[in-house]
């Protein structure tokens, strides 16, 4: 069983939630005019085997988008900050 | 003029269901009284002081805690999002900083009370709802049923949940299916 600390509504079942993608991609400038980058950021992933961090949403709970450090290999889960308080 | 009429019409019907002996459940339903949502971005704190204080609330409040001021109920439900019970009309205040929603039509509350209803809530959600955890005028939002809900602590045997209008049914059923073995007992006014 999977649960997650929601900064707003604490620790909850991963059933409150659902995936929403990888948080670790980053969109080129717009200016980009290769097409590659936006190949890359639209179709490519990697698939890491260890920590990773994704974009969760809290659907049923607060509603809040989050940026969850998900561990691909043992599932343990990391630090659960909200999405709009992290960096991009 | 439309009549409004609950969503849950049908099952406020007064009765005795499930085992018998003590009831261990009440269950009833009321309609939300003025729910109003305010949502905003980024000067979303100082417009929404200005509203919770012309409505004789104080501060933002916690998201775990409901803030209560004449007969007003509040429920800070995201970082930009507030809900307000008996908050009159707030349309006046919607402005570049602050979107207000009337909600009153779109949730319903369903009445828990009984010895038996701290039991029934966990067998429906993932929480620990025991009495230190969750004590009186604690609120947390979660899914009964996959479906989205605010459930309000309102002593130690009470719950208000606020459903959406078009799954009440639904999560009233699930609830009633789960009081059963408890005995339950249709309170309708
Ligand atoms: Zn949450």
């Amino acid at each position: 069983m999977i649960r997650i600390k929601c900064p707003i509504c604490g620790l909850r079942n991963e059933t409150e939630f659902t995936y929403g993608a990888d948080a670790t991609v980053k969109r080129p400038e717009m200016g980009e005019q290769e097409q590659q980058p936006w190949v890359d950021y639209v179709f490519n992933r990697d698939n890491p085997r260890g920590w990773h961090k994704e974009y969760w949403h809290h659907v049923q709970g607060c509603r809040q988008w989050v940026v969850l450090e998900r561990n691909t290999l043992t599932h343990e889960i990391g630090e659960c900050k909200l999405a709009r308080e992290v960096e991009q | 003029m439309l009549e409004l009429c609950s969503p849950l019409n049908s099952k406020l019907q007064a009765g005795r269901f499930g085992a018998q002996g003590e009831t261990g459940i009440a269950l009833g339903g009321r309609p939300v009284r003025d729910l109003w949502q305010i949502a905003g971005w980024g000067d979303f704190e100082a417009a929404a002081i200005e509203v919770l204080s012309d409505l004789g609330l104080c501060g933002l409040g916690s998201y775990s805690l409901a803030s209560r001021a004449k007969g007003r109920t509040a429920w800070r439900i995201a970082p930009d999002k507030i809900l307000i019970e008996n908050a009159g009309n707030l349309s006046d205040y919607m402005s570049a900083n602050l979107a207000t929603l009337d909600l009153s039509h779109a949730r319903t509350v369903i009445l828990l009370s009984g010895t038996q209803a701290r039991d029934v809530l966990s067998q429906l959600i993932a929480i620990d709802v025991t009495e230190t955890a969750f004590p009186e005028g604690r609120f947390l939002q979660t899914g009964i049923h996959h479906v989205g809900v605010l459930i309000q602590c309102m002593g130690q045997n009470a719950f208000e949940i606020y459903a959406p209008v078009t799954w009440a049914e639904t999560v009233w059923e699930v609830i009633c299916e789960n009081a059963k073995p408890f005995g339950v007992e249709i309170v309708a006014d």
